[in-house]
């Protein structure tokens, strides 16, 4: 018998199939709809994340004062993680001066920052500001401005502001050169950031000795988190070592467990956060594998009542000719079909769902990327059509192993 | 000797050119038979025998070796054949001993009651079942001694089968009922559309040819069979209770039509029945009962008015 008469039996046999058909169908549109919905999610967050990282600084590493093992190198803004075991330890100058001379280091600043009421035509608002050493601060950060520029060395009194605050926070918009009023002090802004998405946009940048003054518990020469750059990303993990020897050896600390401080490379959260992406995905991915396998035992157990169902004519086609191989190949075949089926209806099932989730968690998360990779959706066409084949083998063996005479007599 | 050479010598015995050419008659007693308004006029248009083309036939080279058949050796041969079912613990013999002849052109009547073990005789002649005990041979071979494939081969290729219960594929229509064993045989797709025309022509379903088996009544079912076991024009036609679900009349004319068959195309016709009335076609009656001959009657056919 020739594939394409395979092909025509095997259709035949879907189009005549009973309910029962259509609903093994279903299991396979779930199984393939949800692993497509869950990868193309997944890629759209992983390409999103991807580009986040890739404007990121992954030459920092950052000192932040107190020690919790769980939080040493996940959590991420300086000041606000880490949750002190010991209250008292501080970030100070001579922390700094010890890490001075080391070699793999480009720059080392001290920051602070702290949450004061901005005062601005009238109208208050609570706004964290962050003390910059304006000396380093424009090498290091990755940030940009939109207008006006950013922190020079002589500067004191002056702000770059977020671009939330500059056009959301207050009813009227604030523009380079204009004045804000933070603890009844003038600051002049000079400079307004380019839109991050992120908390960036909210933020007050400081020239450090001017933001000690005006934010309330800051003292001098002490800092609520140490900046330090390598010189190239390759170094950062030998110099996190470096550190934390040093500063070790200058606070006095001689076992691991009194440590006061935590270190955080920029580069060491990328990889976590990476890392638990590709985790996610992989965890959503066995689930949907989970439910593709149930709609394979699905298709498996139609296949196999329709054998029995069938057992007559597959007698009555034995008896005018038909070979045990025509026999398995119109079975294979329709299993195949089911799966196919079940496929393309699962891609497009899945293409409204994963581009449905994107819209809900919306551009910020995922990249703006929406849809679904055309190589993907012919993989879950190639999937679903396997997977019918597969559950298919075993049934339609069986069919073609009858005996034509027990076939015939079956009713 | 090789089964493709067997195969080969039955078809380079049936001369193409004759197969099917009077069988326009028959078809014209069923428009009598059975009031079922067939057009008339789509068969007179239809005069190509696409079974009289034959370079085209799906009969392989005729150039296989010939073997004598002289109507000497016989076409099926029984020796001492016994088929014991295993019923769990219990065993029990269908067929205790049968030894039995059927020679080529012979219109043969299994008669017996029901249970005595002719349906099981019947599938051991279309090769559909093995003997438990002695040996069925086909042509001087032994149908043991073939592999399924083989067996696929000989039962699609040189035999007909037509059942009591009709045993259309009901999701397919009738004429792609009658296209299926030439599939099976890989026959190309043009050829087989004009044989299954001229088929369905015949049996007078031309016009039924987009419907399903269950929008056709039975002694339309019936004819669509044979239409079906006629597709690869076969030398041997099988039929078990052929007219068993049927009414007399109807039945009649399917009897009519196999001695047509028999009468015109020289076909070796094997009924197998427990009806009395069908002994009136054969050359040759074997009565059995209990699994065994109980004794082999030949006859003189005393034909029916309704062909003449
Ligand atoms: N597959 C089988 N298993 C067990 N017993 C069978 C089987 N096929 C037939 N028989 C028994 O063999 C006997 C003959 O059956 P069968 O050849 O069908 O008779 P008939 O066609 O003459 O009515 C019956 O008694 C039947 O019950
Ligand atoms: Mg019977």
């Amino acid at each position: 018998m020739r594939n394409s008469t395979y092909l025509k039996m095997g259709l035949n046999m879907l189009l005549h199939s009973k309910l029962r058909s259509w609903l093994t169908i279903i299991g396979i549109v779930i199984g393939v709809g949800s692993v497509i919905g869950i990868v193309s999610l997944g890629d759209a967050m992983q390409a999103s994340i991807q580009s986040e990282l890739a404007e990121m600084d992954l030459t920092k590493i950052t000192i932040s004062p107190g020690y919790t093992k769980a939080s040493s190198n996940m959590h991420g803004p300086p000041g606000m993680g880490g949750g002190g075991t010991s209250t008292d330890a501080e970030l100070t100058d001579d922390d700094i001066d010890a890490l001075q001379g080391l070699d793999s280091v480009q720059y080392i600043a001290g920051e602070i920052s702290g949450s004061e009421e901005v005062k601005y035509t009238g109208e208050t608002a609570t706004l964290s500001i962050t003390g910059v050493d304006p000396q380093v601060w424009k090498y290091m950060t990755t940030l940009e401005t939109q207008s006006g520029r950013l922190l020079e060395p002589a500067d004191k009194y002056v702000a770059v502001i977020g671009s939330g605050i500059a056009s959301e926070t207050y009813d009227h918009d604030i523009g380079v050169n204009q004045v804000i009023t933070v603890n009844n002090k003038s600051v002049r802004v000079v400079g307004i950031l380019t839109e991050e998405g992120m908390g960036d946009d909210s933020n007050i940048y400081m020239p450090i000795d001017g933001a000690v003054d005006l934010i309330e518990d800051a003292q001098e020469d002490v800092y609520d988190s140490i900046t330090v750059k390598a010189k190239s990303e390759d170094l950062v993990d030998g110099l996190t070592e470096d550190i934390e020897k040093r500063l070790m050896v200058s606070r006095h600390i001689i076992q691991e467990d009194d440590r006061d401080f935590s270190l955080t490379a920029s580069k060491s959260m990328a990889e976590s956060v990476t890392e638990m992406m590709s985790s996610m995905t992989l965890f959503l991915g066995a689930i949907a594998a989970v439910s593709l396998l149930v709609g394979a035992v699905g298709i498996a157990n139609t296949m196999f009542t329709s054998v029995l169902e069938k057992t007559k004519e597959i007698g009555t086609m034995k008896a005018i000719g038909a070979k045990n191989r025509d026999i398995l190949m119109i079975f294979l075949f329709n299993s195949a079909m089911v799966g196919l089926v079940g496929g393309i209806l699962g891609v497009i099932l899945g293409s409204f769902v994963s581009s449905g989730l994107q819209a809900m968690m919306g551009s910020d998360m995922t990249g703006g990327g929406s849809g679904v990779r055309i190589s993907l959706m012919f993989e879950g066409l190639a999937l679903a059509v396997m997977i019918g084949v597969i559950s298919g083998v075993v049934p339609a063996y069986r069919a073609s192993k009858l005996k034509p005479v027990d076939a015939l007599r079956y009713e | 000797m090789t089964l493709t050479e067997i195969i080969d010598s039955f078809k380079t015995k049936l001369d193409p050119s004759k197969i099917m050419n009077s069988l326009e008659k028959a078809a014209s007693f069923n428009a009598e038979s059975e009031n079922d308004s067939e057009g008339n006029d789509s068969r007179e248009d239809l005069k190509i025998n696409p079974y009289n083309n034959s370079g085209n036939d799906s009969a392989k080279s005729s150039n296989a070796i010939r073997i004598s058949q002289n109507g000497e050796d016989p076409l099926i041969k029984l020796t001492d054949v016994w088929k014991i079912y295993q019923m769990g613990e219990v065993e029990f013999a269908a067929l205790k001993g049968i030894t039995l002849e059927i020679y080529e052109g012979e219109f043969l009547v299994v008669l017996g009651p029901s249970g005595s073990g002719k349906s099981t005789l019947m599938n051991l002649l279309g090769c559909l079942d093995i003997p438990s005990k002695g040996k069925v041979c086909l042509n001087s071979k032994d149908i043991s001694e073939l592999d399924e494939s083989e067996l696929a081969l000989i039962r699609g290729q040189m035999i007909g089968f037509i059942f009591q219960s009709f045993n259309l594929i009901p999701t397919l229509s009738t004429e792609e009922n009658v296209l299926l064993p030439l599939e099976f045989q890989e026959e190309d797709r043009h050829i087989s559309r004009q044989k299954a025309a001229y088929l369905l022509d015949i049996v007078g379903l031309t016009d039924k040819k987009k419907n399903l088996p269950s929008q056709l009544s039975g002694g339309q079912r019936q004819r669509v069979a044979i239409a079906r076991s006629l597709a690869v024009n076969p030398p041997i036609i099988l039929a078990d209770e052929p007219t068993g679900n049927l009414d007399t009349k109807t039945g009649d004319y399917i009897l009519g039509f196999l001695d047509g068959l028999h009468e015109r195309e020289g076909k070796t016709i094997i009924i197998v029945t427990h009806d009395l009335d069908i002994v009136k076609y054969a050359t040759r009656v074997v009565y059995i009962r209990d699994g065994e001959i109980e004794k082999i009657e030949k006859r003189t056919k005393n034909e029916p008015e309704g062909l003449k």
